[in-house]
């Protein structure tokens, strides 16, 4: 009996073990490979990001961020921030890890990104270094650095502004008053630097230097909410500028107590135009809207404008989640409680739960200013690979159609007399136009002061929102600093 | 009888091909030179010392090798040694590469009297262990003549083997055992595989697998036509009678006996899978493959429901599901993985827990019982009182991160980071080729391995003795498996067990016993190649032929 046979069978199945081998391999190495590159658990990407400059940083012109040799072994390359408290919202710090536009663009940066390599194949073939890629910012640096030392001066708890380009997304500002240097912990600080991070990360006090109050804290937006419950209100109940509507006295239905106005003259003494009680900030108003419109509507309305998701601005820079919740958890319990009718009055005034980033404020404001269209906001505008050539460059994309245009318009009318006969008067003569804002924080805590619109009055070009947090009302405690920020943003 | 004579010469157009040998030899220096040469430039930035001591050292070894090849067995299979030198080499400079002791830096520090951690990662040893290995395939080749004369004296032939059958079967398992026997077994990482003889450690699996293809070679040949020809036929499958079945059932048995106390599946599936290619080779009857597989998932599927066996269980989770296990996880009974990596609370609380019991202990002067409570893993520790099993996939997945980190291409000899993964340099020497070398080298490697699995089925082939067609199929079949089931485990294709990689990882046995296994190949291939005896005189009625 001859065995060849089974033995070139046996030879055959040999071969197809080693093709199976063979198959692994060229999935892993091939097309898992940038996976793996990736995964959160491989520190690779961390040890090798000091050896190799990173690429620069910059906005309008002026380097932000950029690297320079240590002279040393480890890390071979610093990390350097100009004006590093005033620009850390946006660019983020570094230091192996990273966050907002150094995180995002982390691979960019460090010249490993696919779209840098693919131009570079030969001088990766030969093993040449990478070379890091530039970031250039949509902030206009000016009005960042005054929107800075506005919010500094403004308060001595929190404070926050964003400005955004209402026809491309492009966010202008990005200021925060809670903020750090990211100089503090660059790799050239070595474990100093750690040691820093760390202590800004465990920061218990209310202000935590980590979180930016431009887009990654929530407040609760107060009055200036009543530009999303008027938006809402006007398309589902039917209403304009000039309906008349109550504006008195409005009782709560669960609990049979009022719901207060800041002031019960004026528009706010029993009917008013919606327009009226729109610029006085009648509580009442938007208070029985939120009721006729049931706490589904609202909340389903808020969506349309960014509310309940993290706002995506770059890859892995999402705001923090606004929300007009529908129901809460009660931490204490771990039991869901149901938003009712009485609470479903106060988040149509931007009270109860409901909560803001001033980000997601500029947003609503920018739908007011531009027909009813938001446009997803971005910080980056470009990306340059060494030899400026480019490899990225930011196209505007519609985030969403938060109302009809024709509401808009008649929002815009609205928030212009915000300014000309309402809360804001102070701000007549700014070219801006808004709605203000002061939500009460609970017994102790400084009001959250807003003030959040757009400008040029008549052609708008900007959306802003400002919060601060004091005593005082939005109009005087975040009016002025909005106006200062528009003035050096709207120079251009 | 001219005619006889013509036509066996021209059934065998094998001729001598030491030429083709001498040159593939000489590339595969090059190649373990350029290599050497590399790891030096990138890491020291200067051609390294390490390129003549180890390098030269591999050269004068190999060109040894030849003399000897050329010598007692010119007639051998070109391939085979330069295939094996030129992997022993590469694993060789990867060892260097990765022994960081060799690296200009640490000379230095070591000069300036600096304290320098030994690396695990042994260069030096590895290059004695070649050198005894290549010393074995000379020795093996020198020893072991022609078949065609078993008893001249002193002769040891690969034939000889079949004559102790038994004798051989019961020395592979007393080898298998050694390990588990207290005193001169011992553990490492966590395998009991090794024993200690003179301050080494020897892993007898790696000689007992040549041992055990000998045995089943020789009880197989005895068998085979019993167990191929006689059974009831049920269906398309014939089934064997049942007093054939028996000594498959041992081996069963035996495997199951491994899979018990090592815990070791890859290990039980090697020799299961090497006895049921053998059994198939020898009967053809694929009924014998289906009944031993058959067994096999029986077994496993047995195993994977046993509850003190969950470790086994555990490491299939781990293949299909490794990111929860990374720098430990917890295997609920529900089946669910708790993480219990130092970022969780988990690992946190216990830690704290363990530090307030290991000061307790202090206080109350038990010195040794807190060192022991300090050694304690607060990952293991939280896992156990959560009455879970402990398990950490960090090693696989290191693993895993140095092949994606070397993509197509590779980083270049010296330009990653391999060591980050641990046993980079033995269990995980794969992965580290495929970092610093990429898809590129693994492909090459695997077609190195693939090539001499080839060559030595082409002698299985080639030979005429049955004993010596199934010997050589079966050490051929054996090399295929062990890369299949450490390379497949290491590349996430199967569950990961621990095997070496043949003339890769870092070992003296498992290079003593693969370099042997090359030397059978060879022995065997001159064998089978070289020109069957010619009649010498073709007229008269009395025929003289030569054995020559």
């Amino acid at each position: 009996m001859n065995m060849d046979k089974p033995v070139r069978r046996v030879a055959v199945f040999a071969l197809l073990l080693f093709f199976g081998l063979m198959a692994q391999v060229n999935y892993v190495q091939g097309s898992e490979a940038d996976k793996l590159r990736n995964d959160t658990n491989n520190t690779r990407s961390f040890s090798d990001v000091f050896n190799n400059p990173r690429g620069k940083i910059t906005a309008g012109g002026e380097v932000l961020a950029w690297s320079t040799p240590t002279g040393k072994d480890n890390p071979k390359y610093g990390r350097n921030y100009k004006d590093g408290k005033i620009f850390a919202p946006v660019t983020g710090y570094f230091n192996g890890g990273g966050s907002k536009v150094e995180l995002s663009y982390n691979r960019l940066l460090a010249g490993t990104d696919k779209r840098i390599t693919h131009q570079r194949w030969f001088d990766q073939f030969i093993g040449k270094k990478p070379e890091g890629g530039n970031v250039d910012l949509s902030i206009d640096p000016a009005a960042q650095r005054i929107a800075y030392e506005q919010l500094v001066n403004g308060t001595s708890r929190r404070s926050g502004a964003a400005v955004v380009d209402i026809k491309t997304g492009a966010i202008k500002v990005l200021a925060s008053n809670a903020t750090f240097d990211p100089n503090e912990v660059a790799p050239q600080k070595g474990e100093a630097g750690g040691k820093r991070l760390e202590q800004l990360d465990k920061a218990t006090s209310v202000i935590k230097p980590l979180v930016d109050n431009g887009m990654s804290q929530v407040f609760p937006p107060g009055s200036s909410f009543k530009t999303v419950t008027a938006a809402v209100g006007m398309e589902e109940l039917n209403l304009d500028e000039n309906s008349q509507v109550q504006s008195g006295q409005l009782t709560l239905p669960e609990s049979g107590q009022p719901l207060p106005n800041s002031h019960d003259g004026g528009s706010c003494a029993g009917t008013a135009s919606l327009k009226g009680a729109f610029a006085e900030s009648c509580n009442t108003t938007f208070g029985k809207m939120a009721l006729d419109l049931g706490i589904d509507k609202l909340n389903a309305g808020a969506a349309k404008f960014g509310f309940g998701q993290n706002v995506a601005v770059e890859p892995l820079m999402k705001a923090a989640k606004s929300e007009v919740p529908v129901s809460v958890a009660d931490l204490a319990t771990g039991k869901t409680i149901m938003t009712g009718k009485d609470a479903t009055a106060r988040s149509g005034i931007g009270q109860e739960n409901v909560r803001a980033t001033p980000l997601q404020m500029a947003m609503v404001a920018e739908a007011v200013a531009n027909g009813g269209k938001i446009m997803r906001p971005y910080v980056v505008q470009r990306a340059t690979a060494k030899d400026q050539s480019e490899v990225y460059k930011a196209s505007p994309q519609v985030f969403s159609q938060a109302m009809k245009p024709d509401t808009a318009s008649q929002l815009r009318d609205m928030m212009r007399a915000v300014v000309s006969e309402g809360t804001a008067k102070n701000l007549s003569g700014d070219n801006i136009a808004g709605k203000t804002g002061t939500a009460e924080q609970g017994a102790g805590i400084p009001n959250a002061r807003w003030f959040v619109g757009f400008g040029p009055i008549e052609h708008p070009r900007y959306a802003f929102a400002v919060v601060s947090e004091g005593d005082g009302d939005g109009a005087h405690g975040a009016g002025p600093i909005a106006a200062a920020i528009m003035r050096a943003v709207m120079k251009k | 009888m001219h005619a006889l004579g013509e036509q066996i010469k021209a059934q065998i157009p094998y001729q001598r091909r030491n030429a083709a040998s001498l040159a593939l030899l000489v590339f595969a220096m090059v190649l373990t030179l350029a290599a050497f040469a590399e790891v030096g430039l990138a890491r020291d930035g200067s051609i390294p010392a390490g390129l003549f001591g180890y390098g030269g050292g591999l050269v004068v070894l190999a060109l040894i090798a030849y003399v000897a090849q050329l010598r007692f067995a010119p007639f051998a299979d070109p391939l085979l040694l330069p295939l094996a030198v030129a992997l022993n080499g590469l694993g060789l400079a990867m060892i260097y590469r990765l022994d960081l002791d060799t690296s200009h830096d640490r000379k230095v520090a070591e000069l300036a009297g600096k304290k320098v951690i030994k690396d695990a990662a042994d260069a030096p040893g590895q290059l004695m262990w070649t050198f005894v290995g290549i010393a074995l395939f000379v020795a093996a080749i020198a020893i072991m003549r022609d078949t065609s004369k078993p008893d001249a004296k002193l002769s040891f032939t690969p034939k000889t083997a079949q004559r102790y059958t038994y004798l051989i079967g019961l020395g592979a398992i007393i080898l298998l055992m050694l390990p588990i026997v207290p005193g001169i077994g011992a553990e490492i990482n966590g395998a009991r595989v090794w024993i200690n003889v003179g301050g080494f450690s020897v892993q007898p699996g790696e000689f007992a697998k040549l041992m055990l293809v000998a045995f089943f070679a020789g009880y197989l040949v005895n068998k085979r036509q019993a167990m191929s020809l006689i059974g009831k036929k049920i269906g398309p499958i014939s089934l064997p009678r049942a007093r054939d079945l028996g000594p498959v059932m041992v081996i069963w048995l035996l495997c199951l006996g491994v899979l018990f106390m090592q815990k070791d599946l890859g290990t039980a599936l090697l020799y299961f899978g090497l006895f049921v290619s053998m059994l198939y080779i020898a009967t053809q009857r694929v009924s014998w493959v289906v009944i031993g597989v058959g067994l096999l998932a029986l077994a496993v599927f047995v195993v994977t429901l046993l509850p003190f066996m969950a470790h086994v269980n555990q490491r299939i989770d781990i293949w299909q599901n490794p990111r929860p296990y990374f720098d430990g996880g917890c295997l609920m009974s529900n089946g669910k993985v708790v993480p219990v990596n130092p970022n969780t609370d988990i690992y946190k609380q216990a830690k704290v827990t363990l530090l307030a019991k290991a000061q307790q202990q202090e206080a109350a002067g038990q010195k040794a019982l807190a060192a022991q409570t300090r050694m304690v893993g607060a990952g293991w520790w939280a896992c156990t009182k959560m009455g879970g099993e402990y398990s950490d996939s960090a090693q696989l997945m290191k693993g895993m991160f140095a092949l994606g980190q070397g993509g197509v291409l590779g980083t270049g000899l010296g330009q990653g980071k391999p060591w980050q993964t641990p046993l980079s340099f033995s269990d995980f020497i794969f992965d580290s080729m495929g970092e610093e070398l990429g898809l590129t080298g693994l492909m090459t490697l695997l077609l190195m391995y693939a090539l001499i699995v080839q060559r030595g089925m082409k002698t299985a082939v080639a030979a005429r003795d049955p004993f010596l067609k199934l010997f050589a199929g079966g050490v051929s079949f054996v090399l295929a498996l062990q890369v299949f089931v450490i390379v497949g485990g290491v590349t996430k294709l199967i569950p990961l067990t621990g095997l070496t990689t043949p003339f890769l990882s870092q070992g003296g046995s498992s290079l003593m016993a693969n370099w042997i296994l090359i030397a059978i190949l060879v022995r065997m291939s001159h064998d089978a190649r070289k020109p069957a005896p010619q009649a010498i005189q073709d007229e008269g009625m009395t025929q003289i032929v030569s054995l020559r």
